[in-house]
């Protein structure tokens, strides 16, 4: 045979790098109940799509050329449901997948031809972070930093990352960069491990509060949903992407409409109660106005005063924004700030029509939220929002008070506002307001109070909203469905075909 | 097997108890009612588990931040 040598040497080089750190540390892998760097990957794409770059990659340190097979770093392209995406899974049998000079080489590779491209960066981390000894030293440490874009996040493209292990140094750097994160409920995710911290700061560490996924996705809300197996997170990176476009210039794709669609809507006077005193879970308002089973939440155990979520109406994907009065009655807080403004930047960045559903009593205020800089999340968000260039439609349904009545998409900070009839608007909730106006207090003077709050609550209604036309219509909640898919379609006529401007398609929103 | 104490989201008075200690709880199942700025707010169950105690009365007022529950995971 023509080339025997060489193919001899060829089948032997990438049986080599298919072995990864070698058997003993697979089986380890999969005795914890893990996949493998490779089985990842044939997760996540479409079945024979992938396309491996970098195979022969390996240490630039001669001693370590055998024992570092694609340097730690499995990277390719692949189809995940039809759709091109590029992927960095982090293999952990070969030098805890530590950051060497050539696998970050070829992460940059990665990186630059996802962009180049219009194709999403799937990021599967598992790292111990740098590679000791590479780093070590002012020529170890001097070395980095040989890609000056390398950090730079203009949202041209998503990048979803999972988390499925140890995540330090690189890997936690590109988590934060990411607009999805799934993380494994015994992975970790910091800037360096346990170990090392109790080292430098001397003091001991419990590792799921320095890096647990319930600090991440309830304290810092960098983590949009913990799992308990890779599976599981692989399958949400894909579930997120199919609510994306593929790069900014794109709409994001469109899916069929599922039988009986409208039929949620129809219940909606009994999900919301009558009494004002009472609340509810905004959660089934938005699965009751969109497709049966397509509401996905993000962040849903972060700042659970507001509730972000992607969607679809009659098959059109639309990021649905809203205060939830099951928590704290829906008052917006610093992290609920936030937490909006992020997901105005993500819908705004990839052509996602927004829904702002409404009813909050205004924002908590108070010493705690002051030191928490509540001031400057407030007019973060508020930026945000008239920075946004996608459709945006909100609807009032209940409470709708102070600047969070404008922070919320009042009047004309959305292209069309709706009202429910049971909207009330006002500068501040009318028990508050006789106070604060009149001095007076309800256990002082109760029959005065009532007097007063009725003068207070006088001209609130939403058809004194329609009145002035700061809304556009007032509503049966039974139709807000049918006026959000009409709306959709009305404003989908733009010029720009539903690309929009991308304003702050570099803001960061990891705070 | 671990603990989980449950802790008050806002500053109010504790209006209704709903579960009992003893009582099997799910993810978001509501453990007591809380009366604050006139609305009725539940206090809910951030992990499944057992509902080991109740640490508030109704009639109780309650901090911010102030644990009223602990469930057994």
């Amino acid at each position: 045979m023509a080339f025997e040598k060489h193919v001899a040497e060829h089948e032997r080089r990438k049986a080599h790098a298919l072995a990864m750190g070698g058997a003993e540390r697979l089986a380890k892998q999969k005795a914890q109940g893990r996949l493998n760097a490779r089985e990842r990957i044939e997760r996540l794409f479409d079945a024979g799509t992938f396309l491996e770059i970098g195979m022969f990659a390996r240490s630039d340190r001669r001693e370590e050329w055998d024992r570092t097979p694609a340097d730690g770093k499995v990277c390719g392209y692949g189809r995940i449901a039809g759709r091109e995406a590029a992927v960095v899974s982090h293999d952990i049998t070969v030098k805890s997948a530590s950051s060497s000079p050539i696998n970050v080489r070829k992460m940059g590779h990665m990186r630059r031809t996802a962009l180049a491209n219009g194709m999403p960066l799937v990021l599967l981390n598992e790292s111990s972070g740098a590679r000791i000894p590479d780093t070590m030293g002012a020529i170890g440490t001097g070395t980095l930093g040989q890609d000056p874009t390398q950090f730079v996040r203009m949202r041209e493209i998503p990048y979803v990352s999972a988390v499925l292990g140890p995540a330090f140094g690189t890997a936690c750097w590109f988590t934060q960069l990411s607009d999805f994160v799934a993380m494994r409920k015994d992975a970790q995710l910091a800037i360096s491990s346990p170990r090392v911290t109790e080292i430098a700061i001397r003091q001991k560490i419990d590792p799921q509060e320095l890096a647990g996924w319930r600090m991440q996705a309830e304290v810092v809300g960098k983590v949009d949903y913990g799992v308990d197996t890779d599976e599981e997170a692989i399958d949400l990176l894909k579930k997120f992407l199919s609510y994306l476009p593929s790069h900014h210039n794109e709409t994001p794709p469109r899916a069929a409409v599922p039988a009986g669609a409208d039929e949620g809507s129809r219940g909606l006077l009994e999900l919301v109660p009558e009494d004002r005193a009472k609340v509810y879970d905004m959660r089934k308002v938005a699965a009751a106005i969109c497709d049966p089973g397509s509401v996905f939440p993000l962040k849903d155990r972060f700042a659970r005063t507001a509730f972000t979520a992607l969607g679809r109406i009659d098959g059109q994907v639309v990021g649905i924004l809203a205060s939830n009065p099951m928590f704290k009655a829906g008052a917006m807080d610093p992290d609920s700030c936030d937490k909006a403004t992020a997901f105005l930047v993500l819908c705004d960045s990839f052509n996602i029509p927004i829904v702002i559903l409404v009813d909050t009593p205004g924002f908590l205020i108070g010493v705690e939220g002051e030191r928490r800089k509540a001031p400057g999340k407030v007019i973060n968000m508020m930026s945000a929002l008239q920075m946004c260039s996608v459709p945006k439609f909100s609807i009032v349904m209940r409470k709708s008070y102070g600047q969070a009545y404008l922070n919320m998409g009042g009047t004309r900070n959305t292209d069309e506002m709706l009202a429910w009839y049971s909207a009330d608007v006002g500068f501040m909730d009318p028990n508050v307001g006789v106070n604060v106006v009149y001095g007076v207090k309800r256990e002082d003077d109760p029959k005065r109070f009532e007097e007063l709050k009725q003068e207070i609550q006088r001209d609130s209604s939403a058809y004194d909203l329609a009145g002035i036309f700061s809304a556009v219509a007032v509503i049966d909640p039974r139709e807000s469905r049918q006026w959000l898919a009409r709306l959709l379609e009305v404003h989908q006529k733009r010029p720009t075909k539903g690309v929009g401007r991308h304003l702050m398609g570099g803001w960061p929103t990891t705070f | 097997m671990a603990t989980e104490k449950v802790r008050a989201e806002i500053t109010g008075t504790v209006w209704k108890i709903v579960s009992q200690p003893g009582q099997q709880l799910a993810e978001e199942d509501t453990i007591l009612i809380m009366e604050s700025m006139k609305m009725e707010i539940p206090v809910i169950a951030p992990v499944k588990g057992t509902l080991a105690s109740l640490l508030v009365k109704e009639g109780q007022e309650v901090s911010e931040g102030q644990d009223v529950a602990v469930i057994e995971t």
